[in-house]
C-alpha cells in the first residue's frame, strides 16, 4: 500500500500545482467510470452480457496494482467456493483419463464472435493454456504449475480425487483469487468433464504420470 | 498486391523450423531471437505504410475530402510526432481518443463515412489485402517512427481514463475468471509456446506501446490494437468489443502512458 501511494502520490501533488484542478479521481469515481465504460463498449445479447458482470468473489479478486487481499476478503472468498462446490450426480470422481487428456488439449469452446457462440458440442478444458502436462511435451504454458508427474507425487487416494476435482471445480476454496479459473463453478465445465480431468491427472496410466 | 504468399510461406517456415527444443527453453539467448530479428529487418507489413499514405491523401467518401485537415492533436494534418502522443483528450469531441477512434471521426466528420459501414470492414479478413483503418493506422504511427511515446495526463479526461483503464486491467469476469493481469503480469509467461508480454512492467508496457499497428504473421495482414484488444477479449470468452469503445481507449491509455519512453518503431512484427 505504501508503495502504491509513493507512485502515485508524487505525480498527484506535481499535477495539481501544474494543471490547476486535474487529478486521479479517487477509488469510487474510477470504479463508476470503469464501469459505465464495460457497459457501454460490448455489442451482447442480454445473456452474452450476463459474462461482463462481477460475482461477489470476482470484485473481491480484482485487486489493482499489487494491493493484498485482507484476510476478511479471503476468507470470504474461500467461503463463497466452498458453498460453490458440486459433484457428479454418480458420485464418482474419478473418470476416464482418455477422455480427459483429450480435453486438457482443448482450447475452444463458447466464445463469442459478431454475437454468435462458438458451435460446440462442449467446452475444452484449457488446461494446455497454461501447465506442462505429460513429460517432454513442448507445446505448454507455464502461466500455471507444472502437472507433470502430478499422480506420481500424490497417488489416487479418494482424498487426491476429492482434493482435485475440488481444486479444478472452483480452485479459490484452496488459494483464494489464484489465476485458475473456477471451472466448474462458473459453468465453463460440467462436473462429469472435471472427473475426466481428475482421471488425467491421477491415473497411474495416464500419460501425465509416465516415467519416461 | 506487391506480396507473394509463398515469400512469406517461405519465411515462416525458416522460422518454425527452429529446433523443437529450443521453443521449449525460452531463455534470454533463445534461438528464436534470430528467426525474429531476420522478420524485423524485411516486415511485409512496410508495404501498407504506403497503402496507408495513399488512403490519407485521396479524396475518398461521400463528401470527397481527403484526411489531411483530420487533426490527431498536433494541429491539422500534422503527423509527426502525433501518434507519440495518443491517446489523448480531443476538445472538439470532448473525449479522451485513441489513434483509432480519432480516425473514425474524421474519416465520419470530414469524409462522410458511415461510422459503422467503416467498423464492420476495421478489422480485415487474415489473408486480405487489409482494411483502410489498418492501413492509415500504421502510416500515421510510421510517422512516429524514431520518436518516444510520450503520453501526457493534463485534462481531468485523461486522468480519469488513465485510472478506468488500470481498473480494467485488473478487472476479472466471465467464465475463465480473467483480468488483463491474469496473463500478463508476470515475466517469462506463455500461452502454450506464445510469449506474453509482462505488461506491469515498464519494459512491457513499452513493448506493447511502441510496436502497433504490427505484422501478423499467421494471418498475413497488419493488425492494430484494437484488434489485439478484440482477440483478447474473445479468449476471455466476454462477448463483442466495440471497435473504438472507451474500454478500449482506456487500456491503451493505461498501457501507453506506463510505456512512455519507448521508441517507436512500426510496423511491429507479431507471430
Amino acid at each position: 500500500m505504501k508503495k502504491t501511494w509513493l507512485m502515485f502520490g508524487a505525480p498527484v501533488a506535481g499535477a495539481l500545482i501544474a494543471a490547476g484542478c486535474a487529478t486521479y479521481p479517487d477509488a469510487q469515481t474510477t470504479r463508476q467510470n470503469a464501469e459505465k465504460m464495460v457497459n457501454d463498449s460490448f455489442t451482447a445479447s442480454p445473456a452474452h452480457a450476463k459474462r461482463l458482470a462481477q460475482d461477489r468473489s470476482q470484485q473481491i479478486c480484482s485487486k489493482i496494482a499489487g494491493a493484498q487481499l485482507t484476510q476478511q476478503e479471503a476468507a470470504e472468498v474461500v467461503e463463497l467456493a466452498r458453498a460453490s462446490m458440486k459433484y457428479p450426480a454418480s458420485g464418482k470422481l474419478v473418470g476416464n483419463w482418455k477422455i480427459g487428456d483429450k480435453l486438457a488439449h482443448d482450447g475452444a469452446g463458447d466464445r463469442i464472435r459478431r454475437g454468435k457462440l462458438e458451435n460446440r458440442k462442449e467446452n475444452g478444458g484449457l488446461c494446455q493454456n497454461c501447465h506442462a502436462l505429460a513429460p517432454g511435451e513442448i507445446n505448454v504454458g507455464n502461466v500455471g504449475p507444472s502437472l507433470t508427474g502430478y499422480g506420481v507425487q500424490r497417488g489416487d487416494s479418494e482424498a487426491i480425487a476429492k482434493l482435485t476435482y475440488e481444486r479444478i471445480y472452483n480452485g479459490w476454496a484452496y488459494v483464494p483469487c489464484s489465476n485458475m479459473p473456477r471451472l466448474g463453478a462458473t459453468g465453463h465445465l460440467t462436473p462429469e468433464q472435471i472427473t475426466h480431468l481428475v482421471a488425467f491427472l491421477i491415473d497411474p496410466a495416464s500419460p501425465i504420470n509416465s516415467k519416461r | 498486391m506487391a506480396i507473394t504468399r509463398g515469400g512469406i510461406a517461405a519465411v515462416t517456415f525458416v522460422y518454425l523450423a527452429l529446433p523443437a527444443a529450443a521453443l521449449a527453453q525460452g531463455q534470454p539467448d533463445d534461438p528464436l531471437a534470430v528467426g525474429r530479428q531476420m522478420l524485423m529487418e524485411d516486415n511485409p507489413g512496410e508495404l501498407w505504410i504506403e497503402r496507408g499514405k495513399q488512403f490519407f491523401y485521396e479524396k475518398r467518401g461521400p463528401k470527397k475530402a481527403s484526411l489531411e485537415q483530420c487533426d490527431f492533436g498536433q494541429g491539422p494534418g500534422k503527423l509527426e510526432g502525433a501518434a507519440a502522443r495518443l491517446p489523448r483528450y480531443f476538445a472538439d469531441t470532448d473525449k479522451v481518443q485513441d489513434l483509432e477512434s480519432r480516425l473514425l471521426t474524421c474519416m465520419v466528420r470530414l469524409q462522410g463515412f458511415k461510422e459503422s459501414d467503416i467498423v464492420r470492414r476495421a478489422i480485415s479478413p487474415g489473408g486480405s489485402s487489409g482494411s483502410d483503418v489498418e492501413a492509415l493506422a500504421l502510416y500515421i504511427t510510421s510517422r512516429s517512427n524514431g520518436m518516444k511515446v510520450n503520453v501526457t495526463l493534463n485534462h481531468q479526461k485523461e486522468y480519469d481514463s488513465y485510472k478506468a483503464g488500470e481498473y480494467l486491467f485488473f478487472r476479472r469476469s466471465g467464465q475463465t475468471d480473467f483480468a488483463c493481469v491474469q496473463c500478463h503480469g508476470e515475466a517469462g509467461k506463455r500461452i502454450r509456446l506464445q510469449d506474453l508480454i509482462h505488461m506491469t512492467d515498464k519494459k512491457g508496457a513499452q513493448e506493447v506501446a511502441s510496436t502497433w499497428p504490427a505484422y501478423r504473421g499467421a494471418h498475413y495482414v497488419v493488425r492494430t490494437m484494437q484488434w489485439r484488444l478484440n482477440d483478447c477479449v474473445w479468449q476471455m470468452r466476454l462477448p463483442d468489443l466495440n471497435y473504438g469503445s472507451d474500454y478500449a481507449i482506456a487500456l491503451t491509455h493505461y498501457l501507453n502512458y506506463n510505456g512512455n519512453g519507448a521508441d517507436i518503431r512500426v510496423p511491429g512484427f507479431k507471430r
